[in-house]
């Protein structure tokens, strides 16, 4: 009987631990940063946390992570950044000039993730080189066109047979033009003529040049508004005052309409209540 | 003409206690509106769900019975509102009835909507979230403005009664007596004092017209402003206002044929007046054959697929033997009949009348119900039951329950206000007999 109880008490025990024990294995989270640049605007990297959780790949959410430059044994810590409830975070670098390249001109970044209660430690680096597009809008025959030019900075050199986008702008995702992608020449060049009647607010397109996911460079965007579009005319009656709107947005006329019904109908109540005053004064 | 005095009219008119018919009329009336409304409290308690209304029916035989009550209520600015500014003399009998009428079915349309929305507190959601857009929000507006309207229109003429009354009832009722003094507002027929109620009546009587219009108009709008078939209408406005005419004036023939009756007015309530009323009765008849022929056979004669889907329904279908009750039993054969004088003879017309409120019930019903069964977009996997609609017992009950509220306010109303006014019956009759004495 004694022998027993301390059976059960042991095996309790080990269920007990065996149960916390599960809760303590960690997961190793998996990071994946893009270095993305935008010329005259921003440089910036596009982080993603997941793991592998039961077979299948979830998105870690609210992992703290730290950026840092990697420069031969030295690192230096550029910021920290929160994943959000997707496991995406943008990572502004705010001063790319205080960014020191190697010898060969690459850009070391390390993405790291000092680890919590639910996952190990990771990190992940991201390296680049610069790069540079000019590109400007010129009009031949009547048909406007988009020259581009790809340039690696720090060689100051062409990049050629390398893909090129050119795309307008939109709120859900690029319009390409023509293709997929243009591939650049010797001199680092493309010609892409832009066809007539695209829409845009007031006749504005944002056209982009993009060097997409480049294993060197990263991502490279020049940005070139041109007036070119064809303007939307704004059909919609969403501010405007309407049968269909909701009761904030009534239309006057029918507002007036119900006031003066209501003005009208009910000082003659007043007055014929009035009457009855009267009648029983008099 | 057999000479009157005051005092015989004024005991001729005054209101008298209820007699044994009167007793169990109103006592089958209390059991049921109790039985509606221990139904009313079941509603409330478990939900909309007691009822057989569904996603396709929403609208059932509570909006039947609101459009129903609104179209009675009709009958006050029709005959008193036109008779009045005609100075259509024959009106004098009648006028209060149908002011009784209408006051006792707008107080019940309203009661209807409240009923219809399942939980009474979300009456207060029309008023808080009102758009100024929507159809039920002029409802909303319109129905106490024409309720007051029709308070003002019954109780200004009823001002000289209620101080005749209390004098009459000073020694022998003196509570009552003192009630009607009350309400009597001091009166002593100064000059002063029938020159204001005089215009205040005049004014009442031509703002109740537009009122009651617009209430009409409005009801209509209910429907026609949807993109429903057999609703989207723009016949839809004329078509409810005859149709109320046709009910209103119905409910009165009923009405005024009961209180006749039982109050023994047989020498104030003449054939004259049933003749009248039963040629008034035919011309709405005919008015709103006239508009159901355009709401029905220009849809039939250019019939898109989803028109003729649903005028079958009404012609040959599900609802043919109500649709042909209705057009025939309520419209064609009252009309008719009313051709020839002796179906004007007060029975035979307050039988017509009955079949024609009937038919008018009915026709709400109809007007209602075969549109919701065909769904505005069509749906897949629709549940059976949703595809057919018969109120259930609660429905039934409470539908019951609000009639009979409707009827006891009438009663009661008629038990304790003189049904014909008494000093308009004295001063025609005394006109009369100076108009005779003048030329003999």
């Amino acid at each position: 009987m004694q022998f027993r109880s301390v059976f059960i008490l042991l095996l309790s025990f080990l269920l007990v631990s065996g149960v916390y024990g599960q809760g303590d294995k960690k997961e190793r989270i998996r990071l994946n940063a893009a270095y993305v640049h935008v010329i005259d605007q921003e440089h910036y990297l596009n982080i993603k946390a997941s793991a592998r959780v039961n077979k299948e790949t979830v998105e870690v959410a609210d992992a703290e992570l730290v950026i840092s430059q990697e420069l031969e044994d030295e690192e230096i810590e550029l910021g920290t950044a929160k994943t959000n409830a997707r496991g995406t975070c943008k990572f502004v670098i705010e001063d790319f000039g205080a960014l020191q390249a190697d010898e060969e001109g690459i850009y070391h970044i390390t993405v790291s993730f000092n680890g919590n209660d639910d996952f190990k430690r990771g990190s992940k680096e991201v390296t680049f080189k610069a790069a540079d597009i000019s590109a400007e809008l010129v009009t031949k025959d009547s048909v406007n066109y988009v020259n581009a030019r790809l340039i690696d900075t720090r060689l100051d050199s062409a990049i050629a047979e390398v893909p090129l986008t050119v795309q307008v702008d939109r709120l859900f995702r690029p319009f390409k033009i023509e293709k997929d992608f243009f591939m650049t020449d010797e001199d680092g060049a493309v010609e892409v003529a832009i066809p007539d009647g695209i829409p845009g607010v007031d006749g504005k397109l944002q056209l982009e040049v993009v060097l997409n996911e480049n294993d060197d460079y990263g991502t490279v965007k020049r940005i070139l508004v041109a007036q070119i579009g064809k303007p939307i005319v704004d059909e919609s009656t969403f501010d405007q005052r309407t049968m269909w709107s909701p009761r904030g947005k009534t239309p006057i006329f029918l507002l007036a309409v119900t006031y003066s019904f209501g003005f009208v109908v009910w000082g003659i109540f007043v007055y014929l209540f009035f009457n009855l005053i009267r009648i029983y004064k008099s | 003409m057999i000479m009157k005095t005051r005092e015989q009219f004024i005991q001729d008119l005054a209101p008298k206690k209820f007699n044994k018919i009167e007793k169990i009329w109103l006592w089958v009336l209390i059991v049921v509106i109790f039985a509606g409304f221990l139904a009313y409290v079941d509603q409330v308690r478990r939900g909309l769900e007691v009822t057989n209304l569904n996603d396709y029916v929403l609208w059932g035989i509570y909006i039947s019975n609101f459009v129903f009550f609104i179209a009675t209520s009709f009958v006050g600015a029709a005959t008193v509102a036109i008779l009045r500014l005609t100075n259509n003399s024959w009106r004098t009998p009648l006028v209060r009835s149908a002011e009784i009428i209408s006051l006792a079915a707008t107080i019940m349309a309203g009661i209807t909507i409240v009923i219809d929305l399942g939980r009474p507190d979300r009456m207060l959601n029309t008023i808080i979230y009102a758009r100024f857009q929507s159809p039920i929000t002029w409802d909303i507006i319109i129905i106490p403005s024409y309720l007051i309207g029709v308070l003002f229109l019954l109780y200004y003429p009823l001002l000289p009664d209620f101080a005749i009354l209390k004098k009459y009832y000073a020694k022998t009722q003196p509570k009552l007596s003192k009630w009607y003094g009350k309400l009597s507002l001091k009166w002593t027929g100064s000059a002063k004092q029938v020159r204001i109620q005089q215009n205040s009546i005049r004014i009442a009587a031509v703002l109740i017209l537009p009122l009651g219009l617009i209430l009409q108009t409005i009801d209509a709008w209910l429907f026609s402003s949807t993109y429903r078939i057999g609703w989207n209408s723009t016949n839809f406005g004329p078509y409810f206002f005859s149709g109320a005419f046709v009910t209103g004036v119905g409910a009165l023939v009923v009405c005024i044929y009961w209180v006749r009756k039982m109050k023994g007015l047989e020498e104030y309530i003449t054939d004259y007046h049933f003749d009248k009323l039963g040629k008034f009765l035919g011309l709405a008849c005919l008015i709103y054959l006239y508009f159901n022929a355009n709401e029905y056979l220009m849809p039939a004669y250019a019939s898109t697929v989803e028109e003729e889907a649903h005028l079958d329904t009404l012609f040959t279908g599900h609802y043919s033997n109500l649709f042909w009750f209705v057009t025939i039993g309520g419209l064609v054969i009252p009309v008719i009949l009313l051709f020839f004088q002796r179906f004007r003879k007060p029975l035979p017309l307050f039988l017509i009348g009955l079949l024609v409120v009937l038919g008018a019930w009915w026709k709400r019903y109809i007007i209602i119900v075969p549109t919701l069964l065909h769904p505005y977009l069509p749906i897949q996997g629709v549940p059976e039951s949703w595809r057919e609609y018969f109120p259930s017992i609660h429905e039934w009950l409470i539908t019951a329950s609000n009639l009979a509220t409707g009827l006891f306010i009438f009663t009661i109303l008629v038990r304790y206000l003189p049904t014909v006014s008494i000093q308009r019956s004295i001063d025609e009759y005394e006109a009369a007999q100076l108009e005779l004495n003048k030329k003999s």
